[in-house]
């Protein structure tokens, strides 16, 4: 009812949308949860894709170029993908020094941080994890930062944005609620992934990873090390392996057909399986996939 | 004795840094700059080459009429000039240094410099400009032309060891590379449209110069020259690009065209000649690319490239003569590429290349002249990781002509390796 009486008072100040562009869908659906009808938000990732390896297509050459704003994970996450498209847009907006351009990844304490900087242990992120997103309590934390992004350039709306993100924050915390009891048991469990990218996820809810598939990150599966991670199954009992769905599963089905571990498919954002569209529907099914025997 | 100086040894440094550092703490250094280093990568690429032809007849081979020297190392301008992978053995073709930084709010500045044996090459150094409105970007320095597809990507970016036989026998092997402005507008359509224009000096080694041509039988030094010098700049460059996505397939079409004056001075050569006229470069590119997934894609790469050379030719018939005649040349030739990337580690591919169209026309009447040049190439290539790249690549060459105008037959085998380290930036689609 509030909606309608606004759009009825301010008919040609609403119509103009701020156009948001995202690299994430996870981000494309907070920013939607915040900025309600004043944004129109454009994924440039898609949800299926590993987030670390997004092809920039020119058509994303065109969606940098008419967009208002750019919202990014950071953390070094999209460096391989996105800075030619920062470039080839000619759009100052998106520009990483422009008061229109947010890096969550700078709200956020990020964990794992490397000690040494070498890529002789693999292709690191030197400031750390940057898949933050997987906690669910990080959630309300970037949903606040985006609407404060969200009133900083947009003013006017300023008010809007708040309600929006009180709302949100509120249904949330309810949904946290429910997952830190439905995880409570699994406290302590040991799990095996191809890469860590659920870091978050586990230190939330107390999830031990013993190993990871790829011997050091982006180094894919090598025989040695399958053989590594085949002995550590077998002396740690780990409950399952939470793979990934944009890697392969061949190394794990063979690891599997060794030792008998469970493979669960993980989602990492919407859209990486087809009944993930939301972020509660991510979490609903990263929680019951993990407790589900 | 010994045993208490090693002990003391950190023990004293430990003091004298926690001292310093409650002195003078890091942030309070004025002279600390070294957060504004810009990014910086090192890309080593070198090859190991077996060829059935000596290195010493195939610097002599040519395209007749196209192109001459355009393998193997040789001389030119009294400095000598060595293609990619000219040797048979070992070959370091070029330690390329990047160094890539903002300047301020409104630029950027990008350097790539090439570190080979012949001493160093600026390969690029450009300022891009980061705030112009409506979607325009202007770029000045030392560029690679964006004409065509690969023209603007660096060598170690290719999908094979060498450069297409169009563009090395119409343009050298490092293409339009050239000192001049560079302007592109990205127009506000869902689809992307780029449209680009270029003003450049107009230097090619193959097609364009602004030099004049001193007549080398002149005994006045004062003595007109065969040609005058071309004002400068002269080469100027317009292009159309756009991509359409079709599911998960990326179709990308382009339109090139660059004009400029061509001054080619080949009389220090062992066959001593020269050029002076007018050239157009025509191009037309198609690249499809389909992803199966985030690591493994399929793209079918091809340019096609039409030369019109217009002007006078030289040649020094003896100590005392030089003769001259109107030329005209009108060569076309493409290539066209597949490349399968199966997963992170193993991409292979195939390429065909032909030049097909020789047209000479030498003072109005047409010359009989060879007009079918080709070359097939394969390669494979194992990534251990993103910065690492071993390629092994054969190609057969049937486009080469010996001095006696016999074709020849080269077969290369090619062990290529690719190496980078440093804040090596991503590439373009």
């Amino acid at each position: 009812m509030k909606k309608l009486f606004f759009y009825l008072l301010l008919p040609a100040a609403l119509s103009a949308h701020l156009n948001i562009a995202v690299s994430y869908p996870y981000i494309g659906a907070l920013t939607k949860a915040v900025g309600g009808d004043h944004v129109t938000t454009v994924v440039l990732a898609k949800g299926n894709w590993d987030p670390h390896f997004v092809v920039p297509r020119p058509s994303l050459i065109a969606k940098m170029r008419r967009a208002d704003a750019l919202i990014m994970n950071g953390g070094q996450l999209e460096i391989g993908w996105l800075p030619p498209l920062i470039r080839r847009g000619n759009n100052p907006k998106v520009n990483p020094s422009a008061p229109t351009f947010l890096n969550l990844a700078q709200g956020i304490e990020l964990i794992n941080k490397p000690s040494e900087v070498d890529r002789a242990n693999g292709d690191i992120h030197p400031a750390g994890n940057p898949h933050f997103h997987l906690d669910p309590n990080n959630i309300p934390l970037l949903a606040k930062r985006i609407a404060d992004f969200l009133a900083s350039i947009d003013a006017e709306h300023k008010s809007i944005y708040e309600n929006n993100l009180a709302d949100f924050t509120l249904k949330w915390g309810k949904n946290l609620e429910r997952w830190a009891q439905v995880m409570a048991p699994k406290k302590g469990m040991k799990v095996v992934q191809f890469h860590d990218n659920l870091a978050y996820f586990n230190k939330a809810y107390g999830l031990q990873n013993i190993a990871t598939i790829e011997p050091l990150p982006g180094i894919p599966p090598s025989p040695r090390h399958t053989l590594e991670v085949i002995e550590l199954i077998r002396a740690e009992h780990p409950c399952c392996i939470l793979h990934d769905v944009y890697h392969s599963t061949k190394t794990a089905e063979y690891i599997r057909d060794k030792t008998g571990i469970k493979i669960v498919l993980m989602p990492h954002d919407l859209g990486a399986l087809e009944s993930v569209d939301t972020l509660g529907a991510l979490f609903d099914h990263l929680t019951e996939a993990v407790t589900h025997d | 004795m010994m045993k208490k100086t090693l002990i003391a040894i950190p023990l004293f440094c430990t003091l004298l840094f926690a001292d310093a550092a409650t002195i003078l703490p890091v942030e309070k250094r004025t002279f600390e700059q070294s957060k504004f280093i810009p990014d910086i990568s090192l890309i080593l690429d070198a090859s190991y080459v077996t060829r059935n032809k000596k290195d010493d007849e195939i610097a002599h081979y040519e395209i007749p009429g196209v192109a001459h020297g355009i393998m193997g190392a040789h001389a030119h301008d009294g400095h000598s000039h060595a293609t990619y992978n000219a040797a048979n053995g070992f070959n370091l073709n070029y330690g390329e240094l990047v160094l890539s930084s903002s300047v301020d709010p409104y630029f950027t500045l990008d350097g790539t410099f090439h570190f080979s044996e012949n001493g160093v090459e600026i390969e690029e150094a450009y300022f891009t400009s980061t705030s112009l409105p409506y979607g325009l970007r202007l770029r000045g320095g030392k560029l690679l032309s964006n004409f065509g597809r690969i023209n603007s990507q660096h060598h170690h970016y290719w999908d094979f060891g060498d450069m297409p036989l169009i563009y090395q026998a119409f343009l050298g092997d490092h293409g339009i590379n050239e000192k001049g402005v560079q302007l592109q507008w990205v127009a506000p359509t869902e689809t992307y449209l780029m449209f680009g224009g270029e003003v450049l000096q107009g230097e090619n080694e193959m097609m364009f110069g602004t030099g004049s041509i001193a007549d080398p039988t002149a005994t006045d030094p004062d003595a007109a020259p065969l040609a005058e010098a071309a004002d400068a700049p002269a080469l100027f460059v317009a292009y159309v690009k756009t991509a359409v996505d079709i599911g998960e397939t990326t179709v990308m079409p382009g339109i090139s065209y660059a004009r400029g004056t061509s001054r080619l001075d080949h009389f220090e050569d062992e066959e001593p000649h020269a050029y002076a006229g007018m050239s157009s470069l025509y191009g037309f590119d198609l690249t499809v690319k389909h992803y199966f997934d985030s690591y493994s894609f399929l793209t079918w790469q091809s340019e096609w490239m039409m030369r019109d050379m217009k002007g006078t030719q030289y040649a020094q018939l003896d100590a005392n003569t030089t003769a001259s005649a109107s030329l005209r040349k009108e060569q076309s030739g493409y290539y066209t590429q597949l490349v399968y990337a199966y997963n992170m580690n193993w991409r292979a591919g195939v390429r065909y290349d032909s030049i097909y169209k020789n047209d000479i026309t030498k003072n109005g009447t047409a010359l009989e002249m060879e007009n079918s040049f080709e070359r097939y190439s394969a390669m494979v290539e194992y990534h251990p990781s993103e910065f690492s790249r071993f390629r092994l690549q054969y190609n057969h060459n049937t486009a080469l002509f010996n001095e006696d105008g016999e074709r020849q037959s080269i077969d290369t085998f090619m062990l290529q390796a690719n190496i980078a380290i440093g804040a090596h930036a991503a590439h373009d689609f």
